[in-house]
């Protein structure tokens, strides 16, 4: 099944040369410390906290609108610091959600409205489901499904779950186009994902 | 718009506020407090008076639409995209990441409110109150434990904020 396409207006985002298609009104505090690894999406309103500690993205990961990625925050013996974050390649982070995680692996789906608490580590494959709070220190297994607030298992992915987010992932990003400003007939079509 | 906003806002000599967080109306924020970007502080009808050593998320959205003033104590957490319309909150409160806590509802100290719960009971909540769960389900205790204080956050924050992001001149 194609997904189809949505379209972005073209003054709304930047794109960089390595192909991350970055909205004008998300915030990258710290974009020094942001290293995103080319092909992702930053949609509307979202923030990425690169000022706390490093942030690092792979490839063709996608942050829905007003979600916000912030380093953890750790006590060490000798003073308290934040953590660096690195998100893995093909994430897809929904609308409203709130990244608090130590570590986000690869092919992770999470979705709307989720609140993962302080230094969880989501490995590979999982799933996070919409509305779900992960408790701080959580660890997700991989090929998990984890919902309910406080977050549990509660079923389990096929192994097909690698090739599922990279093909959803592509072809999110292939059909993520920018609207032809010119005839304004697309102004219509443009359809925002609510 | 914008420098009727930053007239009207007392900031404390010490406190670290962004440019980039929405301060409306009449507010007091006391020194030591950090708010960080994308915050709202909105005093739409009555005034707001923000206590000292608070840390404020970004998305946070803290708005007064009652005539009466909105008092926040000291050393309060309020974590990512919470929403506080609450008259009265004491000390050492934690509010977790897209909680909402009502107009009715006062906060004594020590409480936690968890993530995603609404807190909407019109009373004064017990010292040490815990709300948790979501949605229908939130359900609440009491503990006993106080939640621990975060000024080694805070002196980190103020070290680092500066650094990143323009901060709002102290105005007394």
């Amino acid at each position: 099944m194609e997904l189809e396409d949505i379209f972005f207006s073209t003054s709304e985002y930047v794109q960089t040369h390595t192909g991350n298609k970055v909205s004008r009104q998300s915030t990258l505090c710290g974009s020094q410390n942001i290293i995103l690894n080319g092909k992702n999406i930053i949609m509307g309103e979202s923030m990425i906290r690169g000022d706390l500690a490093n942030v690092r993205m792979g490839q063709y990961c996608i942050l829905s609108k007003q979600s916000v990625i912030r380093p953890p925050f750790k006590k060490f013996a000798k003073g308290v610091a934040f953590f660096p974050l690195h998100v893995g390649d093909h994430v897809f982070i929904g609308e409203n959600s709130v990244v608090n995680a130590a570590v986000v692996g690869s092919y992770v789906y999470i979705g709307k409205n989720c609140v993962i608490g302080r230094r969880c580590i989501l490995k590979d494959c999982c799933m996070i489901a919409d509305n779900t709070v992960l408790p701080p220190e959580t660890v997700v297994s991989p090929f998990t499904v984890y919902s309910g607030s406080p977050g549990h298992c509660i079923e389990e992915l096929p192994e097909a779950m690698q090739d599922l987010m990279i093909d959803y992932t592509k072809s999110f990003y292939q059909h993520y186009i920018p609207d032809k400003d010119a005839s304004g007939v697309n102004q219509l079509s443009i359809a925002s994902r609510k | 718009m914008d420098s009727l906003t930053l007239s009207t806002a007392k900031i404390a000599n010490g406190a670290i506020v962004c440019c980039e967080c929405e301060l409306q109306g009449d507010i007091t924020i006391g020194s030591r407090t950090v708010i960080h970007p994308r915050a709202k502080i909105i005093a739409l009808l009555g005034p707001i008076i923000i206590g000292e050593n608070n840390i404020i998320e970004e998305q946070v959205q803290i708005i007064n639409n009652c005539e009466d003033a909105m008092v926040i104590g000291n050393n309060n957490v309020f974590e990512v995209d919470c929403r506080v319309e609450s008259k009265k909150i004491g000390d050492n409160n934690i509010v977790e990441s897209k909680a909402f806590v009502g107009r009715q509802t006062s906060l004594s100290n020590g409480c936690v409110i968890g993530a995603k719960c609404e807190v909407l009971v019109h009373e004064t909540l017990q010292e040490g109150s815990l709300f948790y769960g979501s949605g229908p389900d939130v359900k609440r205790r009491v503990q006993s434990d106080k939640p621990s204080a975060q000024g080694a956050q805070i002196e980190f924050l103020s070290k680092v904020l500066p650094n990143y992001h323009r901060i709002r001149k102290p105005l007394v």
